[in-house]
């Protein structure tokens, strides 16, 4: 091959070719750009100020609560901050599906429709590698960014409303979930994206989900064990430490962490037999 | 590649369907190296699929493809790495500036060091004339300069190879004759195999030529051996007086294969196909003045122009199918 000898070959496994490459790019789309900083503040701003009227201004949710409810909870204080992690998690929770289905949906979709796709792949670059990149580069931003500045936000807000430490384990276990929502639903919509050529049934299958899945649920109870749709309540529960219904258990869970891995599998596969 | 293989690329019977729709059919390959490979049809010939399957971006329903000697679906990748390719319609990074479009391609290839990989982006920057907007978004770029960026993004890698789809074909005069300019200019570091449906460019920069109709190769070789025509060596008289006789006549020569004659302005030209070019040169000019009542006023060789003999080629084909 003509080639100047000064040069080094890039040396990467053949499975992998062209990863730390594309890696570079799509990150660069997160961090040499406006889009880090918007999310930042806007998931901390809109999560951690629902959460923050709840604790610490007078609303009606608390107003409205009857003693029973306020007994139950072990006194006002419990009660108010289990209202602000309801708000949280089981608002939070699917408002941050919603938002990684918006950022991610064109991740795939409008690099095959504009060509770009195409491009990358006349280089040396492995369809794995490719899929790959789109989804750890997204991964980590919106773990930070959505889940977990927000998160931290709202910690710091529990322990200044509660005027003591809130107990970290079981916020933990709830923001673990929460991540695997996220992560669910970012995956779906990697996978799609290799589907089908439009939008509309990327969001429609994606947001489907997020808003009408419990209602789904509802009439094939069966299918909440192994969809992500009962995973804001679980949150919840987790975060409030109440005991998760036996009947529940932690199935939505497993099978929603395991859905995710597969959807990349599945994104894998179908992009490999893809055809420009 | 082996060092006795004199083909870059070399197809068996590839093929390629869409649903029922035969794109491309039986098509049997070799372009040399070295060579500016002209891949002419008209449009929806089967062009751009035809280096798709070459570049591993679809894939074969029948027959074999060899890049370098390696297969063109099991070696893509290892292909890949020493090709350069432009789609028919040049994509790039849009958020990148020219030079940052070259040095994210270039990491494709080489990972240092980043003092080298930079002069090699300037070098190309260089070679197509964009060094002076190196650093100004895509955005701005008129077509002509999208294409010229183009081919320097598919040329970083110092590739044995440059797979070009229309390059041109897009552009106006002054933009194609620069990337035509260009591809003269990589002529020698490189092999080319272009695709058109300009029949100027390809006579302009081409030394071999395929012509490719309804998915099917119909010929393929030097571009002097295409000019030639199918009816081998022609010769073209405008002959004045009475030529009735003058076919019955020649038909009495075993070299004459096929004439052909009409009639322009009191002049009849005849095209005459002969097999033998020597036994033509020497006498056939003097059979035809043997008859005392005629007179030539112009006898030469004919040399076809590439659109008439494309011309004749496509409308033979459709002819036969």
């Amino acid at each position: 091959m003509s080639t100047n000898l000064e040069l080094q070959r890039v040396n990467e496994l053949e499975r992998l070719r062209g990863f730390s490459n594309l890696f570079k790019k799509e990150s660069r789309a997160w961090w040499r750009s406006r889009r880090w900083w918007i999310n930042a503040i806007l998931w901390t701003g809109f999560l951690g100020g629902f959460t923050a009227i709840m604790l610490f201004l007078s609303n009606s949710e608390v107003m409205e609560a009857t003693g029973d409810e306020i007994a139950q909870a072990g006194g006002l204080l419990e009660y108010t901050l289990e209202v602000g992690q309801s708000v949280f998690f089981e608002f939070g929770i699917p408002m941050l599906a919603i938002g990684t289905i918006i950022l991610t949906q064109d991740a795939i979709l409008g690099e095959n429709q504009n060509g770009v796709a195409e491009w990358l792949l006349s280089k040396p670059v492995n369809r794995q590698a490719y899929i790959l990149a789109k989804t750890t580069a997204n991964v980590f931003p919106i773990l930070i960014f959505l889940v977990g500045l927000p998160s931290a936000a709202v910690y710091t807000m529990l322990s200044i409303r509660g005027a003591v430490l809130y107990p970290a384990g079981d916020y933990i276990a709830a923001v673990g979930i929460m991540t695997i929502h996220t992560l669910f639903y970012l995956s779906l919509t990697l996978m799609l994206g290799t589907f089908f050529n439009n939008r509309g049934p990327i969001l429609g299958i994606t947001l489907g989900s997020v808003l009408g899945g419990g209602i789904i649920g509802g009439f094939i109870k069966q299918l909440l064990y192994v969809t992500p749709w009962m995973l804001p309540k679980i949150g919840f529960m987790t975060s409030s430490g109440q005991p998760v219904p036996g009947a529940i258990g932690i199935s939505p869970i497993i099978s929603s962490a395991i859905l995710s891995i597969g959807f990349i599998f599945v994104a894998i596969r179908k992009f490999e037999q893809k055809e420009f | 590649m082996n060092l006795i293989d004199d083909y870059v690329i070399e197809t068996t019977g590839l093929s390629k369907s869409f649903g029922d729709v035969q794109a491309l059919k039986d098509v049997n390959l070799k372009v040399p190296q070295h060579s500016i490979f002209g891949f002419l049809g008209p449009n929806g010939a089967g062009k751009t699929t035809l280096m798709k399957l070459l570049i591993g971006l679809a894939r074969p329903t029948a027959g074999t493809g060899k890049i370098f000697g390696c297969d063109i679906v099991k070696d893509s990748i290892a292909i890949r790495e020493r090709i350069g390719y432009l789609p028919q319609h040049p994509r790039f990074i849009e958020e990148m500036t020219a030079r940052e479009n070259l040095l994210f391609t270039a990491k494709f290839f080489f990972n240092g060091p980043a003092q080298k990989i930079n002069e090699r982006c300037d070098e190309m920057l260089d070679l197509v004339g964009l060094i002076d907007k190196a650093d100004r978004s895509i955005k701005g770029f008129s077509g002509g300069e999208k294409q010229r960026l183009g081919i320097a993004l598919a040329q970083v890698n110092y590739p044995d190879l440059l797979i070009l789809d229309e390059p041109a074909s897009a552009l106006d005069p002054l933009g194609r004759q620069a990337v035509l300019d260009i591809m003269e200019r990589l002529r020698k570091y490189t092999t080319i195999f272009y695709s058109t449906h300009i029949l100027d460019d390809v006579q302009r920069v081409s030394d071999t030529v395929a012509i490719l109709n309804n998915g099917r190769l119909i010929t393929a070789g030097p571009i002097e051996q295409i000019l030639n025509g199918r009816d081998g060596v022609v010769y073209s008289l405008a002959i004045r007086g009475k030529a009735e006789k003058l076919d019955e006549r020649l038909s009495t020569l075993s070299w004459v294969t096929k004439t052909s004659s009409l009639q322009q302005k009191g002049t009849n030209i005849w095209q005459i196909s002969v097999s033998d070019e020597l036994e033509a040169e020497k006498n056939l000019l003097r059979f035809v003045l043997a008859d005392p009542t005629l007179t030539v006023a112009e006898f030469k060789r004919k040399k076809f122009e590439l659109e008439e003999v494309f011309m004749d080629i496509v409308k033979g084909d459709k002819n036969v199918n």
